[in-house]
């Protein structure tokens, strides 16, 4: 693997508008109940401070995609980008990746019956230009970077409750999330 | 492939520069304007709709008339049926009552091209007639800053990334202007601190440093209690005598009448924060206010703002970049007028128009005996889903002989109306769009064909003098056809030009414009007022029998019947009425509120509750969240297809002010009071 693409978030710019979800959709023209690009708000309340944000994800391009190790059909492929490619003329929709990964990236596309998911636009990034989630942000919040280039110590990696994380190695990023004093 | 200029005309702070794509005549994409200094390449997730709102199956194509009003049973008639029904309702209402009053024209913000105006025109065609006139979203801030600044005027937007403290006051950014979060964020990164002043922690509150928790209606004696607090520290502008009218009256007031206690029990905001904000708003520098549009939404809003501008004047922040008290702007709109017969020759001038206030329109149509209102023309509005005071309007629907509406999608109005003429989307027409609150202007050039039969309001008006004067020649003087783009053009007369520096009215054509105005608002502080001084007091303010000085005012009090204040403010899915993802919309309304507030109520997240007052009932799912105070409830202004709209729970209080700058107060809507019960 040459190159590893990875989402960087900057929450503190997140206003969980769903423009880039939206965007996805449109580009891939997604029917309306899926959606490749989720956003999730996330909130800790103390007694002084209120910590309220929120999460755009979709697919993490791990740098050890269980989804590409399970699937018996050989549907998916990691570029030497790191995107995580998904060839849908080879999926049997037997949804082994479905149940696999651990972000519930790929879902079942209720038209084909078949696994589907975010595939970083490459072919917008083929021709230099950004993905289409990443071109809707508004206020930059979410960039797609070369993942060994980000300094890792001011980041968190994007969690999820599972203890799979270490062995997927997700290639998304985010900055801590700011307090709101009240 | 064809790339092509469009500006999103919608009510919005941001009013976007899109490029939109076409393929074979047919709309394939849109995208933000890289080359729009504000909005920058961006597009909210509503305007990225806008592709399959243009194609949406729900969007009426044709003209329809319903046989028998709220029947729901429409029937496609064709352009000459519509115009000839409408045409021939005018001619004979003109003469059964010898005047052309019995015709109402209600039109607001639907879309605010400025060729739209020909609505207005062509009711100024056919003579005095009666119109909804005011505003239901921002009258009372106006005045307050009009009388205080002489106008209103806003810095550009971009200003605001030099501040180093910045108070957003009663405004949601985040849901409803998102292209100022990238600068404001800017201010952050260079060391800004925010401040959030609203009644609930709202999506622009968890982006800022400190949330500040105001009780409704009490934000004018918290800046009150501010200005106290930067008086008894001697940090008010020691130059204030050089600029400002009324200094003293406003300090002895301050000295006589504002407690810190007080205000602080009334507000609901401690003591120690009050001093806390106030020290760092009169120490920092350059420090920007934002006072949004929902503070003034109150039987005290203009006094509201009118502290509001009080404090930013006491402290020297005006007329500083960086600096001052934000509101909005109308100085980019000084186009020539031509079309809605505002400045026409002396022989269009309707002087005997009837002007009803569009916030109490319902109300005083029923008022109108002399003669009454016999048809009622909607366009740009979707009055059953966004006014008061509901059965007033059944009443009054009732009384009508004629009720037109235009719109892209049938509507709570159109349920009411005899007969739907579809209009086209800023992607269909020629139309030339300004901000409120950013300085660009720019044009929207047809991308596509109209889909179906829609016509432009333009059109539609031309099409309608036609008819009419077909039938009795001489009977409106409104233009009968005309060239859309060369309308436009000459809309831009020779102050725009002036305004945006262009040579030509053609120059528009190439690209959205910044207008030629100084990025600080107020920069030279000689301001726009009698005295060209700012005014404490406002000697405009007592003639019009209001309090010459920015003194509190209470807000209206709940009742023992009704004893929660009903919130409503906007969602982020929505603009008003206006439907954007068809795909998220609910089914009932969501009643957000403070969980010790449900627990006191025996509720529940999930439940079944009722909110009810005198003007009627609405039932709703409840769901406690952390955030809101005791005393409020609130429904976001969602798309939800329940049986009765939200409106029902609306009365007509008035605002304090807007009598004097747009012709009738705003709406109050935030003084509705409800009562709350389990299901």
């Amino acid at each position: 693997m040459v190159k590893q693409l990875g989402f960087l978030l900057n929450v503190n710019r997140c206003l969980g508008c769903g423009a880039c979800a939206k965007a996805c959709q449109n580009k891939n023209q997604l029917p309306p109940l899926l959606r490749w690009r989720q956003v999730r708000m996330v909130e800790k309340l103390s007694i002084d401070h209120i910590q309220k944000f929120y999460l755009s994800t979709a697919c993490n391009h791990c740098g050890n995609p269980e989804c590409l190790r399970v699937c018996p059909a050989g549907a998916y492929a990691k570029r030497r980008d790191g995107i995580v490619l998904h060839f849908s003329e080879k999926c049997t929709g037997c949804k082994s990746c479905v149940a696999s990964c651990p972000f519930g990236a790929p879902q079942i596309n209720p038209q084909t019956n078949k696994a589907t998911k975010c595939q970083l636009c490459y072919e917008r990034l083929d021709q230099g230009m950004s993905p289409s989630c990443v071109q809707a942000c508004l206020t930059g919040a979410l960039e797609l970077k070369e993942v060994r280039d980000i300094p890792v110590n001011q980041l968190l990696r994007l969690t999820a409750p599972v203890p799979s994380l270490r062995l997927t190695r997700p290639s998304v990023f985010y900055k801590p999330p700011r307090e709101t004093k009240v | 492939m064809k790339l092509h200029h469009n500006i999103c005309p919608r009510n919005c702070y941001d009013t976007c520069s899109i490029v939109s794509t076409t393929s074979n005549g047919v709309l394939i994409s849109v995208e933000g304007n890289p080359h729009h200094e504000y909005t920058s390449g961006k597009l909210c997730s509503k305007a990225l709709d806008d592709v399959k709102k243009v194609y949406s199956p729900q969007r009426v194509r044709y003209p329809m008339r319903q046989r028998g009003r709220y029947s729901g049973f429409w029937e496609r008639i064709t352009w000459d049926e519509a115009l000839g029904l409408i045409s021939e309702k005018i001619l004979s209402l003109k003469e059964q009552y010898g005047t052309s009053l019995p015709l109402a024209l209600n039109k607001y913000s639907g879309n605010f091209g400025i060729l739209h105006n020909a609505m207005e025109g062509l009711f100024t065609g056919i003579g005095a007639t009666t119109r909804a006139v005011g505003s239901p979203c921002w009258s009372a801030g106006v005045e307050a800053q009009t009388l205080d600044f002489g106008t209103y005027f806003c810095s550009d937007p971009l200003d605001m990334a030099q501040a180093k403290l910045i108070w957003l006051w009663g405004v949601n950014p985040v849901w409803t202007a998102v292209h100022q979060m990238p600068i404001i964020f800017d201010a952050i990164d260079h060391g800004a601190k925010v401040v959030c002043f609203d009644t609930h922690f709202s999506a622009t509150a968890a982006r800022s440093h400190q949330f500040i928790q105001v009780r409704p209606g009490t934000d004018g004696l918290l800046a009150l209690g501010f200005a106290k607090v930067l008086l008894e520290e001697n940090l008010m502008d020691p130059n204030l005598s050089d600029y400002t009218a009324g200094c003293e009256e406003f300090i002895h007031y301050l000295e006589t009448k504002i407690s810190l206690s007080h205000c602080s029990e009334v507000t609901g905001v401690p003591m120690s924060t009050i001093r806390e904000l106030a020290l760092e708003y009169g120490q920092t520098n350059p420090a920007c206010i934002w006072a949004g549009f929902g503070l003034q939404r109150y039987t005290n809003g203009g006094q509201t703002l009118r502290a509001i501008d009080a404090l930013g004047a006491f402290a020297g922040h005006l007329g500083k970049q960086g600096g001052g008290v934000q509101y909005a702007q109308f100085e980019t709109w000084r186009f020539s007028g031509e079309i809605s017969g505002d400045k026409p020759s002396s022989d269009k001038i309707n002087s005997m128009d009837r002007n009803l206030n569009i916030n109490r329109f319902s109300d005083e149509a029923l008022s109108c005996t002399d003669p009454p209102v016999k048809m009622l023309w909607i366009s740009g509005r979707n009055p059953l889903s966004q006014d008061g005071n509901l059965q007033r309007w059944k009443k009054l629907i009732n009384q009508l002989d004629l009720i037109v509406v235009s719109d892209l999608f049938h509507s709570k109005s159109s349920e009411a109306a005899d007969i739907f003429l579809p209009v086209t989307t800023h992607y269909e027409h020629w139309d030339v769009n300004a901000g409120y609150w950013h300085y660009w202007v720019g044009v929207n050039e047809p991308a596509i064909s109209p889909v179906g039969e829609s016509r432009s309001d333009l059109q539609i008006a031309w099409d309608v003098s036609s008819q009419l004067n077909h039938l009795t020649p001489g009977s409106c003087t409104f233009p009968t056809s005309g060239n859309e783009k060369e309308t436009l053009l000459r809309e831009l007369g020779p102050q725009m030009l002036e305004i945006l520096g262009l040579e030509n009215p053609e120059d528009i054509l190439k690209g959205p414009v910044r207008a030629k105005f100084s990025r600080t608002a107020w920069e030279n502080r000689t301001f726009a007022t009698p005295t060209g001084r700012y005014e404490f007091f406002s000697t405009q303010a007592a003639n019009a029998q209001l309090p010459p000085l920015p003194i509190f005012v209470p807000p209206l009090s709940p009742s023992i019947n009704t004893p929660l204040r009903l919130l409503t403010p906007h969602h982020h899915s929505t603009i008003n009425s206006q439907a954007y993802a068809l795909d998220t919309r609910k089914t009932d309304f969501i009643l957000y509120l403070a969980p010790e507030l449900a627990q006191l109520y025996d509720l529940v997240a999930g439940d079944r509750a009722q909110i009810r007052n005198e003007f009627g009932q609405l039932n709703v799912i409840v769901h406690p969240e952390f955030g809101f105070s005791t005393d409020i409830v609130v429904i976001f202004q969602e798309q939800v297809d329940a049986n009765f709209p939200l409106n029902r729970l609306l009365g007509t209080p008035s605002t304090d002010m807007g009598q004097i700058t747009l012709g009738a107060p705003g709406f109050a809507l935030n003084e509705t009071f409800v009562n709350l019960r389990k299901l």
